[in-house]
């Protein structure tokens, strides 16, 4: 039963943002918003009958996800690229305030860190040197809204369909670490209460310790993109030759020592 | 044209090692302004409490309408300033001089201080040395209208600086007019028998009239 | 009597109430200190004229009443919105650049910790696993205010200081998290409560001693991360106008001038923890920590002591930034490039990799090794600029050559 209330709600998700999309006739902004309102109180609402009743403690987790949600339904549908880069950060805050919920608050700072504090910033300075002369009417509209929408919520639907099959009671995931490196296992998911110092030295060992190839790996693939974009990017100009003549210094007139 | 010999070619100064790393460079100024952070005297003067010595004596502020010996005002109303003054800040209503001595005298003397450019052409101007320019330069007022100093207040300004500023040719009694006396008469004739033939005060309008007129 | 307190929630809260209030009096007077600063490396007077409504005659207590006049001509003036501007992100920028500004100062140890009746406290609003990457999250965050304000402006001097700004910041970004990536690697902690604790005298040295280049780069990006002269580029008033704040006006105008100076405060205190033992008082860690200023010292006067001397420090940065402000000229934007990718990066890199080989033969906590390595780093890069034979701020090599004559 439930899959299927998942699968009519994200339907009427799409239909949300298919109607807010920045059209040349112009968006149903109004409609939009009813529906989209509804469906992510509908979300929720499934959320909290099926897995965790509301309550003072998970509050905060039913108010920053359903920002999220909105906000990132602001991200695609906002007719200005500059808003949608402020919405997407704030997507990004939102996340990390779960995040931090979830007593992740490395994993919350490094998304800021990374996510609103570099990738979102250059994103925002590329549009603003873009667009020094207003937005473009490409930019302004989607291209291909129908299709886009179908895809991504049909991707969403069914993925969410799936975690819903999956135990609603938290996985205790234990990470099995080598006897070589560790000798107890490390926990990721610990009861808040046994967790004072935090995630950072587990995830610190995690991934220094069995996942240290794929880290290495991941980290030299930027590398190399990062050398590949500089190669294309940078290209020597040369100055042109305006055909005056150029004075060798001290051909005429007095030197001096400088100041 | 710059000749050759007066181009002066500057090169990029050679930077040492030590100067490269900029940090060096950076102790130098912090230095420098360390040294007038603490140790340099302050040159601000505070100013209504305190005032900076005039550097020329003769610094041209505000005006003032000068009285001859007998503590009349010195003007003859001849227009001179007014017509030399490029801002057109100087009216004048002149009016039968009530003293023997002379033909004319300023019924009305307006300066704006606010218009006036402080050139000092209407001193340069004045054949009987009656307008002048002071030392003084803190002249305020709340309103435009305070600012048009007239008769009594240039008069007042000169009663404050004479002490400071001496009046540069006090000598006016006994003023002979144009100089030729004869023609002085002729033309007195003349104009007494033009106002004869007015009213009374009518007369007065006929300073008005010239004043209106050189304002345009 | 204050058992309602004795509750590190509640605490915090107070304590954040406190720090919010003084912090505003602080910028207000440090505003007034910059324009005496500046005005005595001037060999001018400064503001000396605002007493208190002259209720002490004509003793104008040098001018001290200046901050209040100032806040309330600030209060008092309009505020303008001009026409064709974004009006909500136009809005919305001055007040991200304050909150960021304001909130970034709660993992900040003020005083170690506080013996309340019988609870141990935190004088600290906040103490996280990961306090000092909160601080770089929200330094990150504080371009917005300034790309926000200088897109939404509509005004192309606006414009140009949020372009300047963002490139600023997301340059100096990275030497400064390398910078401090050494101290985390050193001290093994991203908690700064437990970073000052590892420096308290008898404990260990101050990290300024072992990681005394790491400091200045820190510095150096600190001076940039505040938009603070000689990197204000993005404010570059001979050129821009104001930079990104050009159409701002009244209350809106102060936000952006606070957030600066709250800025300013948030950063001193933190190179203050990281590098010279926040709230400890000894001599660079070497001996111990003088009476008072001890890790078991947590009477409420020992408190004290401790926030006063972080204070004094913070107060010696604060007048730092302030000098170098009205000392240096600004950069041109093509060295203050350079300066952050062909220098600063590359040191701080070496310094992270000789650190990380210290760590390894645990070496971390050696004098010798340290000083010694980053001395060599230094003398190295010199070597090369030296070698390389050219300006390290000078003209780059496709600019054309000067051959006109210059002046004369």
């Amino acid at each position: 039963m439930i899959p299927y209330i998942l699968y009519v709600l994200f339907a009427l998700g799409g239909a949300a943002i298919y109607l807010a999309m920045p059209k040349p006739s112009g968006s149903q902004r109004r409609a939009a918003l009813v529906l989209g309102v509804g469906v992510i109180a509908g979300l929720l609402a499934l959320m909290s009958m099926h897995f965790v009743a509301p309550n003072s403690n998970n509050f905060f987790f039913y108010m920053f996800a359903g920002l999220a949600i909105l906000a990132a339904g602001r991200v695609v549908t906002h007719p200005v690229p500059t808003y949608s880069a402020v919405y997407f950060a704030l997507v990004i805050l939102c996340v990390a305030v779960l995040l931090v919920i979830q007593r992740a608050e490395f994993l919350a700072v490094a998304l800021i860190i990374i996510y609103a504090g570099a990738i979102l910033v250059t994103y925002a300075f590329v549009i603003m040197l873009a667009q020094q002369s207003g937005a473009v009417s490409t930019d302004t509209r989607a291209r291909e809204p129908l299709m886009a929408i179908l895809v991504s919520f049909v991707i969403a639907g069914a993925i969410a369909g799936k975690i819903e099959q999956i135990d609603a009671v938290p996985v205790k995931m234990t990470a099995q670490v080598p006897q070589a490196v560790t000798d107890v296992p490390i926990e990721t998911t610990l009861p808040a209460t046994e967790m004072e110092s935090g995630h950072t030295k587990a995830i610190g060992e995690i991934m220094f310790g069995p996942y240290l190839v794929v880290v290495e790996l991941s980290g030299i693939l930027l590398l190399i993109a990062m050398v590949g974009a500089i190669a294309i990017s940078r290209k020597q100009v040369p100055i042109e030759d305006t055909g005056e003549p150029k004075l060798p210094v001290g051909q005429i007139g007095r030197e001096v020592p400088p100041f | 044209m710059i000749s050759d010999a007066d181009i002066i070619l500057i090169k990029e100064p050679k930077l040492s090692a030590a100067d490269k790393l900029y940090l060096t460079q950076i102790a130098e100024g912090v230095k420098v302004t360390l040294n007038h952070l603490f140790f340099k005297p302050k040159v601000t003067v505070q100013y209504p409490e305190e005032k900076r010595k005039l550097r020329v004596d003769n610094y041209r502020g505000v005006h003032r309408l000068n009285r001859d010996p007998d503590d009349r005002v010195a003007c003859v109303a001849c227009f001179m300033c007014e017509t030399a003054c490029p801002a057109h800040c100087i009216h004048i209503v002149a009016a039968e001089s009530p003293w023997e001595d002379r033909e004319k005298y300023p019924q009305q003397f307006d300066i704006d201080e606010l218009r006036c450019i402080y050139c000092g052409m209407c001193e340069e101007a004045c054949p009987v040395d009656a307008i002048e320019l002071t030392t003084e330069y803190d002249i305020v007022g709340q309103s435009r209208d305070e600012m048009i100093f007239d008769k009594e207040k240039l008069l007042n300004v000169y009663d404050q600086t004479k002490d400071i500023k001496p009046r540069k040719n006090p000598k006016i009694s006994g003023y002979q007019g144009t100089g030729d006396r004869e023609k002085y008469d002729q033309l007195r004739e003349r104009l007494e028998k033009m106002v004869g033939e007015r009213e009374p005060g009518e007369s007065k309008s006929t300073g008005t009239e010239a004043t209106e007129g050189n304002a345009q | 009597m204050l058992s309602w307190l004795e509750n590190q929630v509640v605490f915090s809260a107070v304590l954040s109430l406190v720090l919010i209030t003084g912090m505003m009096t602080c910028v207000a007077y440090c505003i007034y200190f910059e324009r005496k600063i500046s005005a005595w490396i001037q060999d001018r007077q400064g503001p000396n004229r605002v007493g208190f409504l002259g209720l002490f005659g004509n003793f104008h207590f040098w001018g001290l009443g200046q901050p209040i006049a100032d806040g309330a001509k600030f209060f008092l003036k309009e505020d303008i919105i001009p026409a064709r501007v974004d009006k909500p992100l136009f809005i919305l920028a001055p007040a991200i650049s304050m909150i960021v500004a304001l909130i970034g100062f709660v993992v900040i140890p003020w005083g170690g910790s506080y013996m309340l009746g019988e609870t141990l406290m935190n004088v600290q609003v906040a103490n996280p696993d990961v306090g000092l990457l909160y601080i770089l999250g929200v330094g990150s965050m504080g371009v917005y205010g300034v790309v926000l304000g200088g897109w939404a402006s509509n005004n192309k001097y606006s414009m140009y200081g949020a372009v300047r700004a963002t490139a600023q910041m997301l340059s100096y970004e990275i030497p400064m998290g390398v910078a401090i990536l050494v101290v985390v690697l050193a001290s093994g902690q991203l908690r700064l409560e437990e970073i000052v604790l590892g420096q308290v005298g008898g404990n260990g040295l101050w990290n300024i001693v072992l990681h005394p280049v790491s400091f200045l780069i820190l510095l150096i990006t600190l001076f940039a991360e505040t938009n603070r002269a000689p990197f204000d580029l993005a404010e570059a008033e001979q050129e821009l106008v104001g930079g990104f704040h050009t159409e701002y006006s009244s209350m809106k105008f102060a936000m952006f001038f606070l957030g600066e100076y709250v800025h300013m405060i948030t950063g001193s205190a933190f190179i203050c923890v990281l590098f010279l033992g926040g709230w400890e008082l000894s001599f660079f860690g070497i001996g111990p920590a003088f009476p008072g200023t001890g890790i078991e010292d947590v009477g409420l006067i020992s408190v004290i002591i401790k926030i006063g001397v972080l204070a004094v420090k913070v107060a010696f940065f604060i007048f730092l930034f302030m000098l170098v402000r009205w000392t240096l000229p600004r950069f041109r934007f093509d060295q203050l490039m350079r300066l952050a990718w062909k220098g600063l990066i590359p040191v701080s890199l070496g310094i992270l990799l000789l650190t990380v080989f210290g760590l390894y033969m645990g070496w971390q906590r050696s004098v010798l090794f340290n000083l010694g390595g980053e001395i060599a780093i230094v003398a190295a890069t010199l070597g090369v600029v030296v070698l390389a034979n050219k300006p390290v701020t000078g003209r780059q090599d496709n600019m054309p050559a000067v051959t006109q004559p210059l002046g004369g």
